[in-house]
């Protein structure tokens, strides 16, 4: 039996020398590796991405349809494959599930109905909250019955400030210089100090959740690429940034996307808007502090000043962005993709933002007193909203995706495959022509 | 009675305007002194009416009518008593030919003499009655799904049955199921196997008579008469005998076992590693899954596919079930318990039909794993765990998995035994003692070593001079022409049904019933009114043996495909006539011609290529005899003209029941006649035959060398003749096959020296 054994092995062994090489970002390269399925990471994935997936068969058609995926590395099928098989860890450390922009050709093209798209979007999420610590609150965002607790913290913490700054003010004495000149301001509700304080703490907090959630993903996709690659990069670290970066305003990737082409729109006028408005809004919060506001004509912004400009007309991108988003969803959900609770959740908050912002707005050029107190106060709940829960919310893509692109750009994997496809095809050819020479001999 | 010919020449279809009608009614009167020669418009309809009133106004006995296609008529076109013979002088001459020209006329002409010589030749049919009452009733051998289903089937049309079982009680392997695989949409969830159901029902139905713990230890005699003695399977030693009765035809359903699983696969090395029907055996008694090697149940399970079969030299085919079988086990296990999982290595996942829906089913349960693969190894790890390593998997290169137990999916084979090499065997084994030489000798037991496997398998142990049980193809399954006629086997009567036949479900095996059963049926009433059954199905001549002549070279006996023939101790054949298919092989084989049907004679068909008139050698017109299979080689003719494919005008053409019927003689009689040529087309053969008789056209290739002695003797080149294969639809090659053999051979060799003498 022993003996058996042995040459079952040796059978096998002598197999293993005629091996293809291993799959790109999988970083055993040959080596056996012992699956222990996660089989409620399957389930969830199921459930958020249609129940559709079990149905892959395996045929391919999404690689063939999808400009990521080389011969040697077949996205996402191969993704869909280690999905089904439970393999979160090697799954959420794959940098390629975030070069995806899910334009859906996979998921249109999908003989399965399997929905492709849809489970990378799927596994997208859950590598979000497995990155962005504490992880609890990524859970949180992925189910509606959290929507009270999650709504409940800042409104909590809002209204504990807003209850804090009288003392807070009688204790230091502050006054309020510069809002005494003015009538109808909000700071009468909120002061200005406090607001900024306030929220530039929680952005601090957010920045730190999110670089640590940075420095962990990227370790993660470290792991799964040849030591070799790593120390020597395809390109330097500022230039893969950079490249990124232009990648990222420009929009060059989606607009490859064929069949889901309103997605480049609708993103492109949510991406500028909300550049926009949060420049107005760093603006606002630093003009205190900053040498190049002069005087003290800052606020509020007449309705004629470029800030306001600005500032409405990101709000109105912004809005239309949204509003086409989720036309999309309606009308076209059999290309695009009907969307997760996820992904609502994050329109849905946005458009809570944008909505009661205008309508802050509104009642503040109308002077309707107390009416414009209480839409601030909610456009506030809502901005605030968006800015704590950034890390584990869908709007961390922001994050994850583009330190994936920066990956990708740093380690050579191009969107056609790449570096990695080329090495591999390379030593395909050696070896043929090694054998070529072995059987001319 | 004395024989009054008519002839009737159809001026319809284009043929007056090709031919000259009148020169064509000559050549009856004049040359062959017809009693009576008419012209037609059509015969159809109208036309035929005014053919049946003229035969009966003017008592004709034999008719000749030349017109179309005899395969365009319908049976009862014409009375019974009357020999009618049919020219298709629209598919054979009007339709590839040129109109009114000399050549076309000289062919439409000697069509006319051979048709007229051969209902000369011919005589009233008279079916087969055999002396003895032809028995109907039914045996079904094998009590499995197929068996029972068969027994209830033929019960019900209003036969009796009789129902053989080997082990102590009927169901076979449906009997060892604990569930079955969805039978009905929306095929999702496990069924009951219905076999309780199946049981009463045949308990209850007055016309099945069943024996269990019982096998067929002989069989003798010929469908409608088969004379069967059962014997008790005793305990291995003993065996009495049960019963003996006669009945009509045979349905052989004995079934499927595991095939053995592949070298490879530590199967009997490692107690945690099964067999799938060892884990439904397990689970129909314990009603659970357990590890063999603690008796602990089992969490994990590896499935490994084509565990027995699909490998290049161990059972290269698809059993078609195993897959199924897997998906169904896979859910037994997930009944366990919420946290086992199923792990499904494949090389491909097959569910033929409305099973992909079970597939789709299964593979939505997010605890059963798929992966396409090659298993590497299996080894025992710690507390009495696997580890199976696949490589080539779609999760990655190489996975490993840590299981309780790995459950290798075996494939059917048949539980069939192979007569003709059983034959084979025994005759080595008389050689072995008997033979002549000492070379002879080794060479038999070398045979008779290469054969033992077959030893002591017998079945159905029938009387048959060619073996005791159906003749088998490479894995064992029954020899039949697959793809036209899947129930049938090379002995007539006898059915083989179900996974004997062919891997399948116990759907599939029901539907295969159900087939068998007709056809068992068909035999016994065909043969009672003696007609062939099948592939002539209807064809009440059968053949005579002028035994007076015979030499007994059991050249008749040997070749037959169909076992018809037996013999007496001197080797005289001794006819079975309800066996036969009367295709005519033997009467190819003889060469005393003592072989005859009273409707197609060695004499009949020599006179027709004698009736042709060979030009002589400077005129510059050879004549090649073409002899062409009726099966496939004629209706290509005919799609040839439908086609309007233009061929040589000298080619004068034959129909023969089977290439194998052709006896050496008409070859000879041929190049003594003057014809520059013989060219036979039959149906392909070799493993994947077509051959409608099994060995027909193979026989002709390997009878072609007494041909070429016989040519030698006439100092004739072998190249005169030649064989074809022609496939039904391959009708563009008929002109072809004809030019060539024109320009390559007789324009190589020269005319026929023979003409004219």
């Amino acid at each position: 039996m022993e003996a058996a054994r042995n040459t079952l092995q040796e059978k096998s062994a002598h197999r293993e020398q005629g091996n293809t090489p291993a799959i790109p970002g999988c970083f055993e390269n040959g080596q056996p590796i012992l699956v222990e399925p996660d089989s409620d990471f399957v389930r969830r994935i199921g459930r958020r991405s249609g129940d559709a997936f079990m149905k892959c068969m395996q045929c391919g058609t999404c690689s063939a349809t999808c400009s990521l995926s080389s011969d040697v590395n077949p996205f996402p099928r191969k993704d869909l494959a280690w999905a089904r098989w439970g393999m979160k860890d090697r799954l959420l450390r794959d940098s390629d599930i975030w070069l995806c922009y899910q334009c859906n050709d996979c998921s249109a093209r999908c003989p399965r109905s399997a929905r492709p798209g849809e489970v990378l979007a799927a596994i997208r999420q859950e590598c979000i909250v497995n990155f962005s610590a504490p992880s609890f609150f990524g859970r949180w965002m992925q189910r509606p019955q959290f929507i009270p607790l999650l709504l409940g913290i800042p409104v909590a913490l809002l209204a504990l400030a807003l209850l804090l700054v009288g003392p807070i003010e009688d204790a230091l004495g502050i006054t309020r210089s510069l809002d005494g000149q003015i009538l109808f301001t909000y700071s009468s509700m909120f002061p200005h100090w406090m607001l900024n304080s306030f929220f530039a703490f929680f952005s601090l907090l957010t920045l730190i959740v999110v670089i640590s959630g940075i420095l962990r993903f990227w370790r993660a996709m470290k792991s799964t690429i040849p030591r070799e690659r790593y120390v020597n990069p395809a390109r330097g670290l500022g230039a893969s940034i950079l490249s990124t970066l232009k990648t990222v305003f420009i929009h060059d990737n989606f607009d490859q996307c064929t069949i889901a082409r309103p997605r480049y729109v609708s993103h492109l006028c949510v991406f500028f808007g909300f550049l926009a408005l949060a420049a107005v809004s760093l603006w606002v919060i630093t003009a205190k502090i900053n040498p190049m506001v002069r005087g003290d004509f800052i606020y509020p912004f007449g309705f004629l000043s470029p800030w306001k400009i600005l500032a409405n007309l990101g709000g109105i991108a912004l809005l239309t962005g949204l509003v086409l988003m989720m036309w999309d969803r309606f009308r076209n959900d059999e290309l695009v993709g009907p969307g997760s609770y996820f992904d609502w959740s994050l329109i849905a908050t946005l458009s809570m933002v944008v909505v009661t912002g205008f309508m802050t707005e509104a009642l503040h050029y109308l002077r309707l007193e107390p009416h414009r107190h209480l839409a601030y106060f909610v456009h506030l709940v809502f901005a605030f909203t968006v800015l704590i829960y950034l890390p584990y919310s869908k709007l961390a893509h922001l994050v994850y995706r583009t330190t994936a692109l920066v990956f990708a750009e740093y380690t050579g994997r191009t969107s056609v495959g790449g570096v990695n496809g080329d090495n591999l095809l390379q030593r395909d050819t050696i070896d043929a022509e090694e054998q070529t020479k072995a059987v001319a001999k | 009675m004395e024989d009054k010919i008519g002839v009737f020449i159809c001026t319809g279809y284009g043929i007056a305007e090709a031919l000259d009608i009148e020169a064509l009614c000559k050549v009856a009167t004049d040359e062959y002194n017809v009693a009576y020669c008419k012209t037609v418009e059509s015969c159809e309809g109208a036309g035929l009416k005014a053919i049946n009133e003229d035969i009966k106004s003017e008592g004709l006995n034999k008719v000749v009518i030349a017109g179309i296609s005899p395969r365009q008529y319908r049976e009862n076109d014409f009375p019974q008593e009357i020999i009618v013979e049919k020219v298709a002088m629209r598919e054979h001459v009007v339709w590839c030919q040129p109109p009114n020209d000399e050549d076309t006329q000289m062919m439409a002409a000697d069509y006319i003499r051979m048709y007229i010589v051969k209902v000369q030749k011919a005589e009233p049919v008279e079916p087969f009655q055999s002396e003895e009452t032809i028995d109907k009733s039914i045996l079904v051998v094998g009590g499995g799904i197929t068996g029972m289903t068969a027994a209830l089937d033929t019960a019900r049309a209003g036969y009796e049955v009789r129902l053989v079982e080997k082990s102590d009680k009927l169901g076979g392997w449906l009997a060892k199921q604990h569930m079955s695989i969805p039978t009905k949409p929306p095929f999702r969830e496990l069924e009951d196997t219905g076999i309780d159901a199946l049981l009463a029902e045949i308990e209850a139905n007055p016309r099945i008579k069943t024996y269990t713990s019982s096998y067929t230890s002989k069989i003798s005699g010929a469908p409608g008469l088969f004379d069967v003695t059962l014997s008790s399977n005793g305990n291995g030693t003993s065996s009495e005998m049960v019963d003996q009765f006669r009945v009509g035809s045979i349905i052989q359903a004995t079934g499927w076992k595991p095939t053995d699983p592949r070298d490879n696969l530590p199967y009997g090395k490692l107690d945690n590693v099964i067999l799938n029907v060892d884990l439904e055996a397990m689970i129909k008694e314990q009603g659970r899954i357990t590890r063999p090697s603690d008796g602990k149940e089992a969490k994990n399970i590896a499935f490994i596919q084509c565990g027995g079969s699909r490998a290049k030299e161990h059972h290269s085919y698809c059993s078609s079930i195993c897959c199924l079988n897997t998906l169904k086990q896979a859910l037994y296990l997930r009944g366990q318990g919420d946290d086992a999982k199923a792990y499904i290595f494949y090389e491909f996942i097959r569910t033929p039909g409305q099973f992909e829906d079970f597939y789709r089913r299964v593979q939505e349960d997010p605890n059963i794993y798929f992966t396409r693969g090659e298993v590497a190894e299996i080894t025992a790890g710690d507390d009495g765990t696997l580890q199976v390593t696949a490589k080539n998997t779609m999760p990655g290169e190489q996975i490993r998995v840590k299981v309780d137990l790995v459950v290798l999916a075996a494939g059917m084979k048949p539980n069939s035994a192979d007569g003709e090499m059983i034959r084979a065997l025994e005759e080595a084994k008389v050689t072995v003692k008997e033979g002549e030489s000492d070379i002879q000798r080794g060479e038999a037991a070398k045979k008779v070593e290469e054969l033992k496997h077959h030893e002591g398998t017998e079945i159905l142990n029938l009387g048959y001079r060619q073996g005791p049980d159906l003749p088998a193809l490479e894995y064992g399954f029954p020899d039949s022409h697959f793809i036209c006629f899947p129930y049938e086997s090379r002995r007539t009567g006898i059915y083989p049904a179900g996974c004997v036949r062919q891997p399948m479900d116990g759907l599939g095996s029901r539907q295969d019933a159900a087939g068998a059963a007709l056809k068992a049926i068909q035999c016994v009433e065909m043969t009672s009114r003696g007609e062939a059954v099948h592939p002539r199905a209807g064809d009440k001549s059968y053949p005579d043996f002028f035994l007076q002549k015979c030499t007994q070279c059991k050249r008749c006996t040997e070749e037959c495909p169909f076992g018809v023939l037996n013999e007496d101790e001197k080797g005289t054949p001794l006819l079975q006539a309800t066996r036969c298919r009367r295709c005519g092989i033997c009467m190819g084989a003889c060469p005393e011609r003592i072989v005859s049907f009273k409707d197609y004679t060695v004499d009949m068909v020599a006179s027709m290529i004698k009736a042709v008139v060979v030009p002589e050698e400077y005129d510059e017109k050879p004549r090649i005899l073409a002899l062409m299979c009726e099966n496939d080689a004629i209706p290509a003719l005919e799609l040839a003209g439908q086609h309007r494919l233009q061929y040589n005008p000298f080619v004068r053409i034959i129909p023969v029941r089977c290439l194998g019927s052709v006896n050496s003689v008409w070859v000879t009689e041929a190049i003594s006649a003057g014809y520059d040529g013989v060219i036979m087309i039959g149906c392909k053969y070799g493993d994947d035959y077509q051959c409608h008789f099994i060995k027909g056209s193979e026989l002709a290739d390997y009878r072609g060398e007494n041909i070429r002695e016989k040519l030698q003797q006439m100092s004739m080149e072998n190249e005169r003749v030649e064989l074809h294969q022609l496939q039904i639809n391959e009708y563009y090659r008929i002109p072809e096959i004809f030019e060539n053999f024109h320009k390559e051979v007789i324009e190589q060799f020269g005319m026929n020296p023979f003409k004219g003498m």
